[in-house]
């Protein structure tokens, strides 16, 4: 709980010690030097307080170069892929303290740390954060596979009953077998690609389909949907349960083989409810069953559960994860209960949208923090 | 005059338009008399935000980001700034009376009203100090420090890497429903806020109306005005949401004088003058004798939205557009006069045969003794945004007009004005009546201190 108001606090006491202001039309720094020979120098003058530097890789090859604490390795700032005889600017708030600069080509090589520099002044500044490695992700990612595979027997077990009874000609209990399965694969966590194409024929929307409901590339829990909620008999729906049926089981049997980057993993972090807000707090992926709210509990399971396998990464680098965790119960709270946004009142809607967007601002921080980051 | 220029108002590299209108009659002082402004950067002592104190616990993070940068980044923003000049540079952010108010608009407006969604008073005053850290950054022109790998970008980099001020004012202002039970502020409430009354040529779209904060933009260039938003938007994003807003414009004087609106009209020639601080103090400013002594500095802010039925109204002679005006269009002069200062003579003309009775300006300002203490300080600009449903331009007047009270003041004129012969032109559709809060006097203060206290 301390840590962002360490950063804030120690912010501040730069801007009381009011470094000298240089004047208007100050010359631009000199470029500190960001390939591996010669990594770090040329930082004329390091001060306390907020400035811009300039990293120039005078190498032959693309480097990507940090400005880390040479004990722990945080990361203060980083530029990644610069590219030969080219010049990148970065606006840093530093504190007291020492640093140094780090640099990697992409030749392989172990990275080169540069000569350690020590600023005095307050402590602080811009925060420093110790990178997470490919290796730091294996064990997550491994976990959050076993959670999606655990998902899909049970997606694909609802999806036998969805189609039992779409083929019994039971509409009702179609119906009723709908949600369920639809929420089980919601539970997942897809987004963006995670499922690659069978996440488009098992939950797509009409986007994109100039047809639209009716176009016959509309396939999914979304086209069965449509049918159960707007009159479509159980014998032209067949098909439809069919195909979903087939499809969550194709799933099941590729996902084995998609073995997961763990460089998504952070990623879905925020993706997951990014989607949530576009496609069902607006109500747009709604095709009659007014269950988007229902979803969007679904959705917010599946980040919880991403969340869940990154806390060990997380926690000792992400200082407001208590926040993420205060609006993620506020989100849950305001949707427990609800299942369609058309019945809710203004104010109560403004909150949902209100809890969901502070917490996907918490969230994006999760990926930038966690995305692995060479270090060898 | 006032040589003042905040910081960061025009960098190098802010695009400065040539004879940039900012607003006619440009050698007033912009909130001279009597409201001691100081620049702010040149003393962002920052030391009231100790490090101990749980001031963020409930949007820091991401959001706390930013606020470090506006703060870490007051002196930096300076040296990025060149002092250029300005055609009316607007007021400092730091004075007892908000920017906005004294100053006319900017050639670009945003006018937004936002809902609070903060539980509990704590919250509340978090979300307004998250607001005042990002109005001061925002028109000081200081871009917030990168975030390192700890977080995406705060700044939305639209305004590039030194984020110019670009003349940026803010003017926050709070609605009657802030002064429900959520908060229990109630007590507090300024003597006379109440919601926008719905007037009998008025057609209302509640989706338009009111709401808990008013906030209007307004600035040299649209960029500018839409960065400040998405900023204000992102960094209060638990605690508020967008209700309604719109976008405006103040277009230059053509060919000189008072812009005109959309029916042609020049808009806003016979306004007090808010030079002249008793005036002010008579019209503007909050009655320290009749309002709780925190909205000492305040005002009382009317928000009209309303369409202008152009087709129509092009559609109508140029001496019946007069007559229902009172004014000539060309120059703007009444129509008893060459020029568009000069008085109109009402007493020589009792049953109208020149400007008529009913016409707008002798029917809102009859200019009597009795009616002195009823004028409004007008900031009305033009909005353009689409299409309606026969096909027709969506387009009309912002109006805006701040005084000491509102049943005094614009509920007197409004009243005079119901069924002129101007109604069958014009639909106001939304709006609302706020309060301009106090301004933040140094770096320690922010908006609603007082009110909070």
């Amino acid at each position: 709980m301390r840590a962002p108001f360490l950063i804030v606090g120690a912010a501040l006491l730069l801007a009381t010690a009011g470094d000298a202001r240089p004047s208007p039309g100050v010359t631009p720094p000199p470029a500190i030097e960001a390939s591996v020979t010669g990594c770090g120098s040329g930082w004329a003058h390091p001060h306390a307080g907020t400035q811009v530097l300039a990293l120039r890789n005078d190498g032959a090859t693309a480097a990507d170069v940090r400005l880390v604490d040479p004990r722990t390795g945080a990361v203060y700032a980083e530029a990644e892929g610069l590219g030969p005889g080219v010049t990148r600017r970065m606006r840093l708030a530093l504190g007291g303290g020492s640093y140094a600069f780090r640099c990697q080509d992409d030749a392989g090589g172990a990275p080169v740390t540069g000569p350690v520099t020590r600023i005095s002044g307050p402590a602080g500044g811009s925060p420093g954060i110790v990178p997470v490695t490919t290796n730091d992700l294996y064990a997550p990612a491994q976990s959050y596979t076993k959670y999606v595979m655990a998902g899909l027997d049970r997606l694909n077990d609802r999806t036998d009953a969805l189609r039992a009874a779409v083929r019994d000609g039971d509409l009702d209990a179609a119906r009723a077998a709908w949600t369920p399965a639809h929420l089980a694969y919601e539970r997942l966590g897809a987004a963006y690609g995670t499922f690659g194409d069978f996440d488009g024929a098992i939950d797509g929307t009409t986007a994109g389909l100039p047809g639209g409901v009716h176009d016959p590339d509309f396939t999914g829990f979304h086209r069965l949907e449509y049918g159960l909620w707007h009159g479509e008999s159980a014998s032209s729906l067949r098909a439809v349960a069919d195909r979903l049926d087939h499809d969550t089981h194709a799933l099941r049997a590729d996902f084995p083989d998609q073995r997961m980057d763990p460089a998504d993993l952070p990623l879905r972090a925020h993706e997951i409810l990014e989607n949530t807000l576009q496609f069902q707090l607006t109500g747009r992926a709604d095709e009659g069953s007014g269950t988007t709210l229902l979803t969007a509990a679904a959705n917010i399971e599946g980040t919880r559960e991403v969340l869940g396998v990154l806390r060990p990464v997380l926690k000792p680098r992400y200082a407001a994860l208590p926040q993420v965790d205060m609006w993620l119960d506020r989100l849950d709270a305001l949707l427990k209960g609800r299942s369609s946004v058309t019945a809710l009142s203004t104010a109560e809607r403004e909150h949902l949208n209100g809890t969901a967007g502070q917490l996907l601002e918490l969230l994006s921080s999760v990926a930038t923090i966690a995305e692995p980051r060479r270090l060898s | 005059m006032s040589p003042r220029t905040p910081a960061g108002s025009g960098t190098p590299d802010e695009p400065r338009t040539p004879g940039a209108p900012g607003t006619p009659g440009t050698s007033r002082t912009p909130g001279a008399p009597g409201t001691s402004r100081t620049p702010h950067a040149s003393r962002d002592s920052g030391t009231s935000r100790t490090p101990g104190g749980d001031r963020r616990a409930f949007l820091r993070g991401a959001l706390a980001a930013g606020v470090t940068g506006s703060l870490v980044g007051a002196t930096a923003g300076a040296s990025a700034s060149t002092p250029a000049p300005s055609a009316s540079p607007p007021s400092p952010f730091h004075g007892v009376h908000q920017a906005g108010i004294l100053d006319k608009p900017r050639p670009r407006s945003i006018v937004a009203s936002f809902d609070v969604l903060a539980s509990g008073r704590g919250e509340l005053t978090e979300f307004f100090r998250a607001l005042t850290d990002r109005a001061r950054a925002l028109t000081g022109g200081t871009p917030p420090p990168d975030t390192g790998i700890s977080a995406p970008l705060a700044d939305s980099g639209v305004l590039g890497p030194n984020m110019p001020a670009g003349g940026l004012m803010v003017t926050v202002g709070v609605g009657a429903s802030l002064f429900d039970d959520r908060y229990g502020l109630a007590s507090r409430k300024p003597a006379g806020l109440k919601p926008m009354r719905m007037f009998p040529n008025d057609d209302l779209d509640p989706a338009w109306c009111h709401g808990d904060v008013s906030v209007q933009l307004s600035a040299d260039d649209d960029d500018t005005v839409v960065h400040a938003l998405r900023d204000i938007a992102r960094h209060t994003r638990g605690a508020a949401q967008l209700r309604w807003r719109i976008t405006g414009f103040t277009s230059p004087p053509r060919p000189s004088g008072t812009p005109r609106n959309l029916l042609g009209f020049k808009d806003g020639i016979a306004n007090p003058d808010a030079t002249n601080a008793a005036e002010m103090a008579r019209l503007v400013w909050a009655n320290p004798a009749t309002e709780p002594a925190w909205t000492a500095g305040g005002s009382y802010l009317v928000i009209r939205l309303i369409r202008m039925l152009v087709e129509f109204w092009d559609r109508v002679g140029i001496t019946e557009q007069e007559q229902m005006i009172g004014r000539s269009r060309d120059t703007g002069a009444p129509l008893d006069g060459m020029h568009e200062l000069d008085e109109p003579k009402y007493a020589a003309d009792p049953i109208g045969k020149v400007i008529p009775l009913t016409s707008h300006i002798r029917l809102s300002n009859p200019r009597t003794s009795q009616t002195d203490d009823m004028r409004i300080l007008r900031r009305a600009v033009n909005y353009d945004r689409g299409v309606d449903d026969v096909g027709d331009l969506d387009m009309g007047l912002l109006f805006i007009c701040y005084q000491q009270d509102l049943k005094r003041q614009f509920e007197a004129v409004q009243t005079r004005l119901i069924d002129e012969p101007l109604v069958d032109y014009i639909t106001p559709f939304g709006g609302g009546y706020f309060f301009a809060l106090p301004g933040v006097r140094d770096s320690r203060d922010h908006l609603g201190r007082a009110l909070l206290a």
